[in-house]
């Protein structure tokens, strides 16, 4: 460009006054900046913020913010916390760069280009809402309202998900912590023992922890790996069945280096071993489970050596593990599990975990599965349930159920086939609230096919990710450090001596005010509703009318918790002790009318392919799921995922420890990046493993896009579990790619 | 031209400055404003580049939403990646908020001014240039000379070519080359031009 003035020329243009003349004409009257007409004030210095409740994961530490001038500097555990005390994770640390992430959603977007391509402009509030109040409604008024399907996350998902479950009327409601997460496990547990699990187990005073697959240390929730390392220091043993040398297998005395797929077998072969050798709990078994008889024959025929060789171990130490729990049986820790929909036959391992608790009496007693008593049920403000009816809830056929042990919500699968399929129904308005579908929900041509066939996408979050690119309209939320929100309660101690518990009750309040335009989801919803013709079911005004109107019902208010230091306490109770009416259901009688397996049953998975490892995945310590990949903190820390691969396989593919590697399918599907080779003896030979949640395809996300490799870009085989409709997600195999080869697995 | 004119017209610069980097709508962003644009490009001898911009906005069917889009891509969330967010912490801190955006706030402070409600973020370059403008309007040198060496220059420099360099539309490329001409120092680049 010709234009080369500097600073000294500019002002000695003979005919600036001239030119600046008209400049005031044409500038707003307001500025951001203005005179005080007050002496002006220094820096105010650090307060600290009661309140905080952390989301960089599900656990929701109790948080307290130093704040400078409205800046958020550091967050810390909060002191009166009796739950995570003063730590909080790495993860929870890094939520000021969360908070002021540059690439974070600012103001609501509108998408002139194409979904999956799109071109962004900024839009105002009122034409946002009324885009997506329009939208939907149109949806509504010619296809019904199951003509919309909803993907919820996360605390701030609830409100919206429960207007358009509950007031609109869809069933079509998909949330990847019950489809793609814990859902098996919750409905599993129900068909056991009466209610969800939890991770409730009692792990701080125990003698055994029994883990399958869970992988704590790389899987942080502050207090429970508090408990976790209390069990360990008093003296617990520690059982790690995992393929992987994981993080809880690195400090195991049992490691189980278990073939993929096959845990049902082995549970069954020490539960069957219990039984067999008379070393279950025969009191606890008579007055607290049902069909015993049906059970113990079922099991039968899974012997120690018929586990063994299915499941690639030694039977001497299956046998040592049973004998283990049952020398200290009933002080022992069946941990449910969180993330479990692994092979698609999830719910008979999660099944055979919840009778494995029984056959060794370990329901409510120290160091078992023990659910805390927590504060009395907080009041349930949102919006009004309404009955809908089941005709067009897809999982139902007529009156009988598709999957009749699903959990809350429609299975994904039914719903992706009706949107793509346009049968029985059309379904052509989608609504993503938090979650992110394209990296949660296998087979992500899939996901994009579904998009397609919308009318309408929108999408709420704090940051772009891979989902936010197929949105119309993509509004900007504000997040857990700036808006009040939901209500974390539970148990612990204030001092290490007291014997009896604490009760807590946290709401969530914000450390710093929301920056941009960004708005909480009750504003959100609000006004969609209103354009939607719902103005008369709102049920709250605002975010902090909702958490008032909970606490409400513990006497307590926003104000007074605040005033308390952010946590109100009260007396707890003792959680030990069976109650009365506590049942477990070893044989399920509703399982077997609805055509499954009664009692705990073993289905094989298929076979790993010849030249290729099944594919397996797992959490990062510093990383939660998809959602910290951009975090710059979380990022140096941790900026890609090295595969994990045998040592003896290496050796033979000439693969070294940093090699870069990409990945193929079985199904085709290569990897869109590549990644690092970790070479280790500590995977098993058939197997190769990564974190999830990496290689984001998003550019938008500057740190975070295609640094590592996604996952789920290769998990395209789709597995449902026939109980409950969850997916299956360990069933795909791969083969490495180096150099523009492909390399096969060897045997 | 006397030292107090002087001083209101730079008042002017930098405040019509910072309405070109306002989100453009059709409320400002209208014919009298491009005329007063396109007569102080004139003034500066940047006819061309008037008449690229000109034409530019002359041959589309909506120059508004087309800037719209290109201030989105630029300075909000943009595809590949936001081009040049228009914040100082940004490019000193790699961060939104960082202590840069602190230590412009006390500035401002300092000086007697303050931040309101519905403003954006205080290193947002919007309201730097408003800052710098209303220090000119008190004929605060000084204190103008050092919020420029101290607080604007050094990441305007390195934003500016980013926009410069990446821009799909003259006029950004053309407001953000003025903002940086008039916010320059010869002395900066190391060497005094020799003006003969």
């Amino acid at each position: 460009m010709a234009f080369n003035l500097t600073r000294r020329k500019f002002l000695q243009t003979a005919s600036l006054a001239a030119a600046a003349v008209p400049l005031s004409k044409v500038v707003s009257a307001n500025t951001g900046v203005t005179k005080v007409s007050l002496e002006a004030k220094g820096t105010m210095g650090d307060t600290t913020v009661v309140g905080g409740l952390c989301e960089m994961c599900f656990w929701r530490c109790q948080l307290v913010g130093k704040v400078r001038d409205g800046q958020l500097m550091k967050l810390e555990g909060n002191p009166k916390s009796i739950d995570n005390g003063t730590a909080i994770c790495a993860r929870g640390n890094a939520g000021v760069k969360l908070l002021y992430d540059v690439d974070r959603l600012k103001y609501p977007l509108k998408n002139v280009g194409k979904r999956g391509e799109p071109v962004w402009k900024r839009i105002s509030w009122k034409e946002a809402l009324d885009e997506c109040g329009s939208k939907l409604k149109a949806v509504v008024d010619q296809h019904g309202p199951q003509g919309i399907c909803v993907f919820p996350h996360g605390a701030s998902a609830k409100y919206p998900m429960h207007f358009f479950e509950r007031t609109v009327g869809t069933h079509n409601v998909s949330e990847a912590s019950f489809f793609q997460c814990r859902g098996i496990r919750d409905a599993a547990y129900v068909a056991t023992i009466g209610k969800a699990p939890g991770e409730m187990v009692d792990m701080s005073n125990t003698k055994v922890i029994f883990l399958v697959g869970s992988h704590l240390g790389e899987n942080i929730h502050v207090s429970h790996i508090k408990s976790y390392m209390k069990g360990l220091q008093g003296g617990a043993k520690l059982v790690v069945a995992d393929p992987r040398y994981s993080a809880s297998a690195a400090k195991s005395d049992i490691w189980v280096q278990i073939k993929p797929g096959t845990d049902t077998a082995y549970l069954l072969a020490i539960m069957n071993y219990l039984v067999q050798n008379n070393k279950y709990d025969k009191e606890f078994v008579a007055k607290h489970t049902s069909g015993f008889d049906k059970f113990s024959a079922a099991i039968a025929e899974w012997t120690l050596d018929k586990a063994a060789k299915e499941c690639d171990i030694p039977a001497a130490q299956i046998k040592e593990v049973a004998e283990l729990l049952a020398a200290n049986a009933p002080n022992v820790a069946i941990h449910p599990g969180r993330h479990v929909s692994w092979y698609g036959n999830d719910f008979q391992r999660e099944r055979s975990l919840g009778c494995l608790t029984a056959l060794l009496g370990a329901y409510y007693v120290k160091g078992g599965w023990v659910p805390p008593k927590k504060p009395a049920k907080l009041g349930k403000t949102s919006w009004a349930p309404q009955e809908h009816g089941n005709e067009h809830n897809l999982n139902f056929i007529k009156d009988k159920k598709v999957y009749a042990f699903n959990p809350p919500g429609t299975p994904t699968e039914l719903i992706r086939d009706c949107a793509i399929s346009g049968k029985p129904y059309p379904i052509k308005g989608c609504v993503v609230w938090g979650q992110n579908p394209m990296q949660t929900i296998p087979n992500q041509e899939k996901m994009k096919q579904v998009f397609n066939a919308m009318d309408f996408v929108m999408c709420v979050d704090v940051m772009p990710t891979d989902v936010t690119m197929w949105a119309d309209i993509l509004l900007p939320e504000s997040s857990y450090l700036e808006r009040h929100d939901e209500i974390k309660t539970g148990v612990g101690k204030v001092k290490a001596t007291d014997k009896e518990p604490t009760q807590f009750i946290a709401p969530r309040m914000p450390l710093v005010e929301a920056m941009f335009e960004r708005k909480d989801q009750v504003y959100i919803t609000n006004e969609i509703a209103k354009r939607m013709g719902h103005e008369k079911d709102i049920p709250v005004q605002t975010l902090e009318e909702l958490v008032d109107k909970t606490l409400a019902s513990a006497n307590i208010t926003l104000a007074s918790v605040k005033a308390e230091g952010g946590i109100h306490l009260q007396p707890g109770f003792s959680p030990y002790g069976v109650p009365e009416d506590f049942m477990v259901q070893l044989f399920n009688e509703d399982v077997a009318a609805a055509g499954h397996p009664g009692a705990p049953t073993y289905k094989a998975v298929e076979d790993v392919p010849a030249g290729y490892a099944r594919l397996l995945y797992g959490r990062a310590p510093v990383h939660t799921f998809n959602r910290s990949q951009n975090n710059v903190w979380l990022n140096h820390e941790m900026s890609t995922n090295p595969v994990w691969l045998n040592d003896e396989v290496a050796a033979k593919l000439g693969l070294k420890d940093g090699d870069t590697v990409g990945f193929i399918n079985s199904e085709g599907v290569k990897s869109r990046t590549t990644t690092i080779v970790k070479v280790t003896p500590g995977i098993r030979k058939d197997a190769v493993y990564m974190y999830h949640g990496f290689g984001s395809a998003n550019p938008l996300m500057t740190a975070g896009v295609g640094q590592g490799v996604d996952d789920t870009s290769l998990i395209t085989k789709i597995a449902v579990d026939p109980e409950t409709g969850c997916h299956g997600m360990r069933n795909n195999f791969v083969k490495l790619t180096k150099d523009g080869k492909t390399l096969d697995i060897p045997a | 031209m006397s030292e107090s004119t002087t001083s209101q017209d730079i008042a002017s610069l930098y405040r019509f400055m910072a309405q070109c980097l306002q989100y453009p709508d059709p409320e400002w962003m209208n014919d009298d404003f491009f005329n007063v644009f396109y007569n102080l490009l004139g003034t500066f001898g940047a006819v061309t580049e008037g008449k690229e911009i000109r034409n530019t906005l002359e041959n589309s069917s909506d120059y508004i939403e087309d800037l719209q889009i290109e201030y989105t891509r630029l300075f909000i969330n943009g595809v590949p990646h936001v081009v040049a967010p228009p914040f100082a912490s940004v490019y000193m801190d790699k961060s939104i908020q960082g202590s840069f955006a602190l230590r412009t706030l006390n500035f401002y402070r300092d000086k007697g001014f303050m931040m309101e409600d519905n403003a954006d973020l205080p290193d947002h370059l919007v309201h730097e240039l408003e800052f710098l403008s209303l220090l000119a309007k008190e004929e605060d040198f000084a204190g103008e000379e050092e919020f420029l060496s101290k607080l604007f220059r050094p990441w305007y420099k390195q934003f500016c070519p980013r926009v410069a360099e990446e821009t799909r539309h003259p006029y950004y490329r053309m407001v953000v080359t003025l903002i940086d001409s008039f916010t320059k120092e010869e002395e900066e680049d190391g060497f005094q031009l020799n003006e003969a």
